[in-house]
């Protein structure tokens, strides 16, 4: 974990990426208890901010290959843990400057917020991303103006009160 | 008729008490001890879950889940 994220620096150093933060469950276990999970999920910045069709993941893609780690599928195996890599849209970019600096045994590396993770699993919006929601609403301090706000400018309101209803009954 | 038989057990289940040591517990006591356990969890540093996670990771592969790629520290 440790050099995977010396990895990911790397990637940012280089000039490859414009930056980066953890995002998905492995967020979520930096706020809640423990839990399975297996791929670190990755919220890039691309520093081209150009609007296109297709983004070019090439370089880093090359990159990566380059210093020999292996594809398995989606993920890229980076010093030993499976890597998803996703160029963010508006509310993981959104995210990924908000995301909160953090140190991994003395690396420096950055974690989407309980705010921020619950508006994306929201939006997800599958059964595991909505037991991830519950756990965030329960087990950390959640700014709820903030999270109040983000969910507004995403449009994700409605959607908000349905989990609520359907998970607390209000 | 039969549904609401089963809630009635259901409803005196949950209050059963059990003596451990000292202590005469209910069942909605073991309930608030693990909501205090898993927000005492939730304060653990970044470093000891990723170990929590990797003994899970290690666990689920013994278990026969051999697709499972266990992370290197």
């Amino acid at each position: 974990m440790k050099k995977t994220l010396k990895v990911l620096n790397e990637l940012k150093q280089k000039g490859l990426i414009q930056d980066y933060a953890i995002g998905g469950a492995i967020a979520a276990l930096r706020w809640i208890e423990p839990f399975f999970t297996q791929d670190l999920d990755i919220f890039i910045l691309l520093k081209d901010k150009g609007k296109k069709e297709i983004i070019d993941l090439s370089p880093i893609y090359e990159y990566l290959k380059a210093k020999g780690y292996e594809w398995k599928g989606h993920w890229v195996v980076i010093e030993g843990v499976p890597v998803d890599i996703f160029p963010a849209d508006p509310l993981e970019k959104e995210a990924v400057e908000q995301a909160q600096e953090t140190e991994y045994e003395g690396i420096k590396t950055k974690v989407i917020i309980p705010e921020y993770l619950i508006a994306l699993f929201l939006r997800a919006g599958r059964s595991k991303d909505y037991r991830k929601i519950e756990m965030l609403l329960e087990q950390c301090q959640i700014n709820k103006e903030k999270l109040q706000k983000i969910l507004n400018r995403y449009g994700l309101n409605e959607k908000f009160k349905e989990f609520k209803e359907k998970h607390y009954g209000r | 008729m039969r549904n609401s038989k089963n809630l009635k057990k259901n409803t005196m289940e949950d209050e059963q008490k059990f003596i451990i040591g000292k202590r005469i517990l209910k069942r909605s006591d073991f309930f608030k001890e693990e909501e205090t356990r898993k927000r005492k969890a939730a304060t653990f540093s970044f470093e000891e879950k990723i170990k929590i996670l990797i003994d899970l990771q290690k666990l689920a592969y013994k278990w026969g889940r051999k697709n499972i790629i266990i992370w290197k520290i």
